[in-house]
């Protein structure tokens, strides 16, 4: 536990940048090279993390992994890093999904390798730092190191319509993440009027009492940077763009991690930070998340080009997460934290498998396919396994995080609830009607008779996944039992100063739990 | 005060003014050495000119460094004061013209036109800079100026061939004369109401009760205007586009860095010397009344709250339309100064160390950008629209990446200088309230980030469509532009050692009086 492992495993990608910009890339071989060195350090960077899963003790609340050294110090400002079981999962994620996308390009990049390959592994870097740090500042200077790696991702090597899509999804998250700084240090400093210590230790400002007018500025503030992120119903415009036009890898990494900066931003700052502000937004979240989910669910339906059809439906099931962590209920809270990583999981492996299609037919769109669970029967078992878990089928990881949230829902608020349950309907249909349409029927276009099947490098980079898909499925519990003290301990910081909740509905909700998470493990 | 009492020392004049010293002493040696050389040919002759110059200027820093540093509060005759503060900026002024020289060596020979007066005017543009922020006597101050900013507009005609050089240079000199006319206004009623000219006795005779004195007010206003013209803010910054875009690149990013921190230097020290003392415990009896003089920020903060908003909006907005780069850098160095002034309007330390540090990485982002500019012009106005621009991260890997980082630093993205310097700025004027201000000035940087991006995006994102052929790469300018990049990340990621030390260079402000 001595040795800081949080820092070697966010730091670990970087390490790899030198070494592949001292390759060239002139050839295949050398190409490969540069793909395999960035392979085996995301690898490597996974390995390391698996480490702090033997290390991570499920039984406090608080942080381990601490790290802390002086930054600046005459603003008490620090280089502090910690997990606890609410960012223990997504850290998992990031460094799991990483080598699973960079084994996807293999193929489907081709220019200017050595360029991309140094954006991931720069974009890993930011992004693990972002979950693991502590300390506002750092936190912040993570989130936008972030920016500019997806900006070149995007920009470079995305679609036709790539460089608006850049900018668009750059200019919106600076939007809101300038805003957020300026609430940071107005917090900092109400902070040192009340304690006459300057810093920007998040455990410190969790106390911090602002005036209630400044707690509803800042937490407005905070809420948009991450509700831009998430992204929550009218803010949401940029992430279609953003999702067509990325590559395969950039949709991947920014489906599966990015979007969770936003609801991670909400229960790690924004929530407790400012529980008055929370309390008095969270009727619009909940209004908005349900909104986003049935809207995002009716939107992917008429759209005529997969990817858009799977970037909307983030949008809607991105909407479940928040609204499970604004029930503030243990299912609730829970289920969105297990909902942020099947999304992941699910939806990074729709967009490879639509990266697949993609790669051997340069067409997205659903008329020009047909039929092609004749040519392709592994390719369409693995895509019908994840649609399934897309939707949220018993068995797969999406129904236990969509039950959970369902369920810690419909305690307190019955109406969202049932209106959000209609999404799952939605979500059936618009999956499953896309299924038909591209795999079932004749083969109605001749240019798909030939289309080969996966091949092994795109069944390694897919199994992994399935994997993970039942296993959350089937035996959630493992996942779930590492957060249950941090979820409790989240709930009653961002509980304390809404009193109206009624106690007794929080009472019975942990009473039950101990109930359900079995019953779900049976079955 | 009774350094006022004269005594000829030279041991003291060497430890107050070494610095200006050393730089006109050895102008004038250069001067003679150009004339020595004249048998060689004009490129070795330049390059020798350039190589001295450099050591000229290391030679001046390194004394300022270590003779004046640690001084405090040595007036020499009332005329020039050697405080901490005076010296960090001269050092970012003398820095400035560092770098500057070591990219003009390559600069002069890729446009064929190696005179010597170059360096000299240069040198003596550092001089006139060093003394302006000095001076603690308003005279000297407007006599200062004068010498910078006549070696300035000589450098920004040198172009003699090049039309926009010539009209840039004469709107400068047009304008400036103005500004300057303005400030010597203000001298002249300042003088007029106290009777003198050395700024802490100004602010001893108006803290009696002179302070809402109109005429007080109006004089202050007009100093403030002669120095605004300088520091480029709006509605003063008419000058700036054609001038930026007129003169010889790397002179340009002198000028936005040497002379936007003397304006801002000399401003400050006006600002916190006389108009609105900073309150120190010196305990001198005339001391007493100064407390008096905060009520004057009343008159000057809204004025500048407007005025910092507006700069920091037009800068960054028009620069959006922009087409040539280095008319771009020249709205923005607008804009960045009205982020430096949000750091003068919070009035306390936090906020006049953001100001030093903010203009130490801009002298380093600045004149980056600059040199990367004049390497991919190849020859002056050959290469510098933003389409020029396009596909050239892949064509020159290592400059893309420098013009990159430089700009990406100015946009104030970590983990870049810009970043912090902003953050700094920001953060003093939050401290002191000024919420709104700072939100709609970290908006107006979104602004700004999306035209910085975009030279990220022609760079990167599109494809050649002219042959650009960037000019041959002198091995001095490789330094400076190393240097520049190393500076602008290690700040980036370790400012704490250059923030104390603007830090210390702020408070001894209040030991001038």
């Amino acid at each position: 536990m001595n040795a800081p492992i949080l820092t070697y495993v966010i730091f670990l990608p970087l390490f790899g940048v030198p070494f592949i910009l001292a390759m060239s890339q002139k050839g295949d071989s050398g190409k490969n090279m540069i793909r395999g060195i960035a392979l085996a350090i995301s690898i490597i960077t996974f390995l390391a993390s698996l480490r702090l899963y033997f290390g991570f003790d499920p039984s406090t609340p608080g942080f381990q992994f601490v790290e802390d050294h002086a930054w600046i110090t005459s603003y008490g400002i620090r280089y502090h890093l910690g997990l606890d079981g609410l960012s223990f999962w997504l850290v998992l994620l990031t460094t799991f999904l990483t080598p699973l996308t960079i084994l996807s390009t293999w193929k489907a990049i081709d220019n200017r390798v050595k360029e991309f390959q140094i954006s991931m592994l720069v974009l890993e870097t930011a992004m693990l730092g972002t979950f693991v740090a502590l300390d506002l500042f750092l936190f912040y200077v993570f989130w936008e190191i972030m920016l500019i790696p997806m900006y070149l991702i995007i920009g470079v090597w995305g679609g036709e319509r790539r460089i608006y899509a850049a900018i668009k999804f750059f200019l919106y998250t600076a939007v809101g993440s300038l805003l957020m700084l300026v609430c940071i240090i107005g917090l900092v400093y109400f902070h040192q009027q009340q304690t006459g210590e300057i810093t920007f230790n998040l455990l410190s400002l969790y106390g911090t009492s602002v005036p209630k007018i400044y707690e509803i500025l800042f937490f407005a503030a905070f809420a948009l940077a991450f509700a831009i992120k998430v992204p929550m119903f009218p803010l949401h415009t940029w992430l279609p763009d953003a999702h067509v036009e990325a590559p395969t890898a950039g949709s991947v990494i920014l489906a599966g991690i990015l979007l969770k900066m936003g609801t991670y931003g909400f229960f790690r700052f924004a929530m407790p930070l400012f529980p008055a502000g929370s309390d008095y937004f969270a009727p619009l979240i909940i209004t908005l998340s349900v909104i986003g989910i049935i809207y995002g669910a009716l939107v992917a339906m008429v759209q005529p080009d997969i990817k858009k059809l799977v970037a909307y439906s983030s949008v809607s099931h991105l909407g479940y997460c928040m609204l499970g962590l604004y029930v503030l209920t243990r299912q609730g809270v829970e289920g969105s934290v297990l909902q942020m990583i099947n999304h992941g999981i699910s939806t990074g492996a729709l967009f490879l498998l639509v990266g697949v299609v993609y790669e051997r037919r340069h067409t997205r769109l659903i008329k020009e396919y047909g039929g092609i669970a004749r040519i392709m029967p592994i390719y369409s078992t693995i895509f019908m396994i994840v649609t399934l878990s897309s939707i949220g089928l018993p068995t797969t990881n999406g129904f236990i995080g969509e039950f959970l949230i369902l369920l810690g829902t419909f305690k307190v608020n019955k109406v969202a609830a049932v209106l959000a349950a209609s999404g799952v309907i939605l979500g059936a249909v618009y999956m499953l009607w896309m299924v038909q349409r591209v795999f079932f029927g004749e083969v109605t276009n001749p240019k798909n008779y030939n289309l080969p099947d996966l091949n092994l490098r795109e069944i390694a980079y897919l199994a992994p996944l399935i994997v993970l898909i039942f296993w959350i499925g089937l035996y959630p519990n493992f996942f779930l039992k590492k957060m249950h003290v941090s979820v409790d301990h989240f709930i009653s910081q961002v509980k304390i100063e809404s009193p109206e909740q009624s106690s007794h509905v929080q009472q019975a909700s942990c009473m039950e739990l101990p109930g359900v998470t079995v019953a779900l493990a049976k079955e | 005060m009774n350094d006022l009492n004269f005594s000829f020392d030279f041991f003291h004049l060497w430890q107050v003014i070494g610095g200006q010293l050393i730089l006109i002493v050895a102008g004038l040696i250069l001067i003679l050495a150009d004339i020595a050389m004249l048998k060689l040919d004009e490129d070795v002759r330049s390059r020798r000119l350039g190589w001295l110059t450099v050591i000229i200027f290391a030679l001046t820093a390194a004394h300022m460094m270590s003779r004046e540093w640690g001084l405090h509060n040595i007036v020499f005759m009332g005329i020039f004061s050697a405080d901490k503060f005076s010296i960090f900026v001269s050092i970012v002024m003398v820095l400035s013209g560092l770098l500057a020289a070591l990219m003009s060596i390559g600069y002069l020979q890729n446009n064929d036109v190696m005179k010597g007066e170059y360096y000299i005017l240069m040198i003596y543009a550092v001089a006139g800079a060093i003394g302006l922020v000095q001076s603690v006597d308003l005279l000297m101050m407007f006599i200062t100026l004068e010498v910078m900013s006549l070696a300035i507009y000589a450098l920004a005609a040198f172009l003699k061939n090049n039309r926009f050089s010539q009209e840039g240079a004469l709107k400068y000199f047009l304008l400036g004369s103005f500004g300057s006319a303005f400030f010597l206004f203000g001298v002249a009623v300042i003088y007029g109401v106290t009777g003198t000219i050395n700024l802490t006795k100004i602010a001893q005779s108006i803290a009696g009760g002179l302070y809402t004195n109109p005429a007080i007010l109006l004089a202050f206003a007009m100093l403030s205007v002669g120095l605004f013209f300088k520091m480029a803010m709006v509605p003063f910054h008419m000058w700036t586009p054609d001038v930026y875009e007129g003169s010889p690149s790397v002179i340009t990013g002198f000028m936005a860095t040497a002379v936007k921190a003397a304006a801002f230097g000399v401003f400050v020290k006006l600002l916190f010397v006389t108009f609105t003392p900073m309150l120190s415990q010196s305990g001198q009896p005339d001391f007493q009344n100064t407390i008096n003089l905060a009520a004057l920020g009343a008159y000057w903060k809204p004025v500048l709250w407007w005025l910092a908003l507006l700069t920091m909006f037009f800068g960054n907005l028009i620069a959006v339309s922009q087409q040539n780069v280095k008319r771009m850098l020249a709205y923005s160095s607008i804009a960045h100064a009205g982020y430096m002034a949000v750091g003068i309007i919070a009035a306390n330390g936090d906020g006049r160390m953001g100001v030093l540090f903010y203009l130490f990485s801009y002298t380093l982002m600045n004149l980056g950008a600059f040199g990367v500019i004049y390497l991919i012009d190849g020859k002056e106005r050959n290469a510098q629209t933003l389409e020029d621009y396009r596909g050239l991260g892949y064509k020159y890997p290592a400059l893309g990446f420098l013009m990159g980082l430089f700009l990406v630093a100015m946009a104030g993205l970590p983990p870049t200088a810009g970043f912090i310097a902003k953050f700094y700025v920001f953060a003093a004027a939050i401290k002191e309230g000024y919420f709104l201000l700072a939100a709609l000035g970290v908006m107006t940087s979104v602004i700004g980030a999306y035209y910085y991006l975009r030279v990220i995006y022609m760079m990167y994102m599109k494809d050649e469509v002219r042959d650009v052929v960037r000019g041959p790469v002198a091995m001095p300018t490789v330094i400076a532009l190393v240097i520049t990049a190393i500076g602008v990340i290690y700040l980036g990621i370790l400012p704490e050692q250059l923030a104390n030390i603007a830090n210390a260079a702020q408070q001894s402000l209040s030991m001038i009086f």
